[in-house]
């Protein structure tokens, strides 16, 4: 059945074909790079930005960061809980603090680049009760122009990621910590 | 039921109607602010709608190219031509899958093809799990906005469903306790879910990836929780190259809520290891639309949803009073092609100010095309025999200047002694119904000229 809806579909579009017009060249409008920019934009979404101090260990910071923190997950300080792909939902969902790598960040509207090789298990940056982000303030560019001419290939799998998650859905009232991540940390290293 | 006669039941209740209108109004200044804090922003407007009309014109070789970069990637693609294919594709891979419990996250495609009653009178239950869309869900209503489901309610309303589905405490409208119950509600879902839906914003035909954008993270924490992801997506969400993404991201959010970008977006190209993705692509009309010049390209929509919140008819009569899945302007444009009688109503639902034509991010000659519909819709005979008989009269009038001066005249006269009760009978002027007739004036424009300019 679907077989010949593939065909019947096709051959509906192809005969609504119409002349063609040309696929235009996407100029790389750019703009504002700096860590200035990006940190406001990123604060205006919900963000909060930490610059760490050369020589400062990760885990310093983010124990000083999440002094009570349960169950912290990192492939890039000692974790306390092990996570990868295999890892069960049961033991995902007890994550407190998910400490990940950003690949570049975008000023013009606090977007962060995280690959699915970045993340551990995939549904580890929502489901993880709070999300830090380790990103080189050397890695901002200014927008998704630039962003796109970096990201060639995305993957299997790979977000951008713009602050905690959020809605308005009632009322328009903005509530912070929707279903993914409460919140959202970016650490800033030289 | 037609567009004013369900308005009507939304203005009854004038403080909520103000509250609407106003809120609206209020989303499209957040997207002013943040489209003009974008200098090249017109410039990504015309490349957009360049980019959708070019993949439009090649749709066919697209759609191929797509399929065939989806299934190298491990991808099941399966196409439905209708919603009942979609319907049936979606039911059968649950069934495959013997699965029980079912997330979806907001498609507005599945809301066209009513997926949820469909499943459920196969006995499959499907949980929404964007807030809002919940909201409606529990509520046995729809969604009254392309991307915020529940703006027609007030927090009254989405306390007291809480209260009956949720179990949170009598008369609590906090939003923010709100949303904790529902996070905490949903996430036990999430975390059982062995089937997750989702929609598609845009679909990559060079590299076969799909990419959804969230708020919330629903999406994202769905899909990569549960064994099998569906997405369903029309035909027209392709895009040629994953370079386009740049202008379209900078267009969405922007558009939609004034935000620079969504939180999440996110690329699918390949299931994890030991997971499935199916893609769906759907007809359900679009080719139709295709192969109608005057209409195609309502199909560049990115379903941002500004020409709602920008539309003055909208804002004041409410997404349930368009009685289609996607209400408001773009609502209007798209539903006479999947059925003309039905939605008669929705191009006359417009004062054709135009301001939707100019919120549009890929500029959709929104306006124009409600225009052209009535056309279609009245050579069909499909507008109310009142409308239909008045404008009739009213053409030969105005096409016969001694007959327009002679009406005129009885007018101006007549309106000082006919009582007000029936110049303004609802029955045969609905157009008085909320408005007053003007004093008539002592002379007619033209009487006054000749008067003020004699003939040397």
């Amino acid at each position: 059945m679907t077989a010949t809806a593939r065909e019947r579909i096709l051959a509906a579009t192809r005969a609504n074909h119409f002349e063609e017009n040309p696929l235009p060249t996407v100029p790389q409008f750019t703009g504002d790079a700096s860590v200035e920019r990006f940190t406001e934009v990123l604060q205006s979404i919900g963000g909060q930005i930490v610059r760490i101090p050369v020589g400062q260990p990760l885990a310093e910071v983010v124990q000083q960061l999440f002094p009570a923190a349960g169950p912290v997950a990192s492939p890039l300080l000692p974790a306390t809980i092990t996570i990868d792909e295999q890892t069960p939902t049961a033991v995902l969902d007890t994550v407190d603090v998910a400490v990940l790598g950003g690949i570049f960040g975008v000023a013009e509207n606090g977007c962060i680049w995280l690959p699915e090789a970045n993340m551990l298990h995939r549904a580890l940056p929502l489901i993880t009760q709070h999300l830090v982000l380790v990103l080189s303030q050397q890695n901002i560019v200014a927008t998704m122009h630039q962003a796109y001419a970096l990201v060639t290939d995305v993957g299997d799998y790979g977000m951008f990621i713009a602050g905690p998650s959020k809605t308005a859905d009632i009322e328009q009232s903005l509530v912070i910590g929707a279903h993914g991540a409460r919140s959202l940390t970016v650490l800033l290293t030289a | 039921m037609s567009h004013p006669k369900r308005a009507e039941v939304f203005t009854r209740d004038t403080e909520r109607t103000t509250w609407h209108d106003e809120t609206l109004w209020f989303v499209r200044q957040k997207r002013d602010k943040a489209v003009y804090a974008v200098p090249e922003f017109q410039e990504l407007r015309e490349l957009a709608s360049q980019i959708k009309t070019h993949t439009l014109s090649r749709l066919a070789d697209y759609l191929e190219q797509f399929e065939a970069q989806a299934k190298a990637n491990g991808v099941h693609v399966h196409w439905a031509a209708n919603a009942e294919e979609h319907n049936a594709i979606v039911l059968d891979i649950i069934r495959q899958e013997k699965a029980s419990s079912i997330v979806k996250s907001k498609s507005m495609l599945t809301e066209e093809c009513h997926l949820n009653p469909y499943l459920l009178r196969h006995g499959v239950e499907i949980v929404d799990t964007d807030l809002g869309e919940r909201i409606v869900q529990l509520r046995q209503e729809s969604p009254s906005h392309l991307v915020l489901p529940a703006i027609h309610l007030k927090k009254e309303d989405v306390g007291a469903t809480f209260f009956k589905h949720l179990g949170t405490a009598e008369g609590e409208v906090d939003p923010q306790v709100l949303t904790e119950a529902a996070r905490q509600h949903l996430r036990a879902r999430f975390l059982t879910a062995e089937v997750a839906i989702s929609g598609v914003n845009f679909a990559i035909a060079e590299t076969g990836s799909i990419v959804v954008c969230t708020n919330e993270g629903n999406a994202d924490l769905a899909v990569n929780l549960a064994r099998v992801h569906i997405a369903s997506m029309g035909i027209e969400k392709l895009i040629p190259r994953l370079s386009d993404l740049s202008v379209f991201t900078r267009l969405l959010a922007r558009s939609a809520t004034g935000q620079p970008a969504t939180t999440y977006t996110s690329h699918f190209s390949r299931p994890a290891a030991g997971k499935e993705l199916h893609i769906i692509l759907v007809d359900n009309g679009r080719t139709q639309q295709l192969g109608r010049p005057d209409f195609r390209a309502s199909l560049k929509c990115i379903r941002c949803g500004a020409c709602m919140n920008t539309c003055p008819v909208y804002r004041r009569s409410g997404g349930h009073s368009y009685d289609f899945t996607v209400p408001g302007p773009i609502g209007a444009i798209l539903s006479p092609n999947i059925d003309m009688r039905q939605h008669a109503s929705l191009p006359f639902a417009s004062t054709l100010c135009g301001s939707c034509t100019d919120v549009c991010p890929v500029k959709i000659d929104i306006h124009t095309q409600l225009y052209k519909w009535r056309q279609v819709i009245a050579a069909a005979d499909e507008i109310p025999a009142s409308k239909k008989w008045s404008m009739r009269l009213l053409s030969r009038v105005l096409a016969r200047p001694g007959m327009y001066e002679l009406g005129g005249k009885f007018a101006r006269v007549g309106l000082r002694f006919v009582p007000h009760a029936l110049t303004h009978a609802p029955g045969y002027n609905p157009w008085a119904i909320a408005r007053e007739l003007p004093e008539p004036p002592p002379q007619s424009f033209r009487e006054w000229f000749k008067q003020t300019n004699p003939k040397p």
